[in-house]
């Protein structure tokens, strides 16, 4: 019993990096910078979330294929597989046609802006990308 | 208790950049989180009395949306760059208050969180 109270306390006290993308995929390179910070992050024990925010409700779509620029939705895939945390604000999702996860990949989810609010607490730090 | 500040630096209406800042504040506000608006460069244009956007160009008011903000977050409008752009302070909706750098300063050192959108 001893023992899960000092864990579950070490799991609260981890240190969050929240990251915030505002821009589509492709159109700048915000979204790559954002996935090596979050991979970084991680490999450094961070819990990591992103929240996707305006055009980056864009950048999870599933069956993307940029030929010769790397593929986002590739790397998120990958940093969801390693724990990390990725939400859409509902508002920028539904005006640009994203009504469900459907089109997104697994684990995705799609909420309001009010989870960023949550999210922006004490324990963690909050990067915001975009033009 | 954590508190933020959101500083705006983009003209309203062009981008959608303003309308979603104030979005962020207004949903931190309601979570009970203390939050604060900073309009600077051509964020300045936000704090516009008289904005007639919805009647325009069927865009709702960012002057308006504003306000929800009140009372519990406060609306701060970078001085300098108010002067840049001949806005008067009479210009403004009546709940700015302006700040000049070294209050600016200040301020930012008592936030947990700054995001610039």
């Amino acid at each position: 019993m001893k023992m899960m109270d000092t864990s579950n306390k070490n799991l609260s006290n981890r240190k969050v990096l929240v990251i915030v993308l505002l821009d589509g995929p492709y159109i700048s390179q915000y979204a790559d910078i954002g996935y090596n910070m979050a991979n970084t992050a991680l490999k450094m024990g961070y819990d990591v979330k992103i929240f996707l925010y305006m055009d980056g409700v864009h950048l999870p779509r599933k069956k993307q294929d940029p030929s010769i620029l790397p593929n986002i939705s590739g790397n998120f895939e990958e940093l969801i597989k390693k724990g990390c945390e990725i939400r859409a604000c509902i508002r920028c999702a539904a005006a640009r046609g994203y009504i469900n996860e459907s089109d997104y990949l697994k684990k995705v989810e799609i909420t309001s802006v009010y989870d960023l609010a949550e999210w922006m607490n004490e324990n963690s730090k909050v990067v915001l990308l975009g033009s | 208790m954590s508190s933020s500040l959101i500083i705006i630096d983009k003209a309203p209406y062009g981008r959608e950049n303003a309308m979603s800042g104030i979005y962020i504040a207004i949903a931190s506000l309601d979570k009970g989180i203390k939050f604060d608006i900073l309009l600077m460069g051509d964020g300045v244009y936000v704090a516009l009395k008289n904005q007639s956007s919805d009647k325009a160009i069927h865009y709702p008011s960012v002057s308006e949306l504003i306000y929800s903000i009140f009372p519990n977050g406060t609306l701060f409008v970078h001085l300098a760059s108010l002067i840049e752009r001949g806005i008067k302070y009479e210009d403004l909706i009546e709940i700015a208050e302006l700040v000049d750098g070294k209050t600016l300063y200040n301020i930012s050192k008592t936030k947990k969180h700054i995001l610039k959108i």
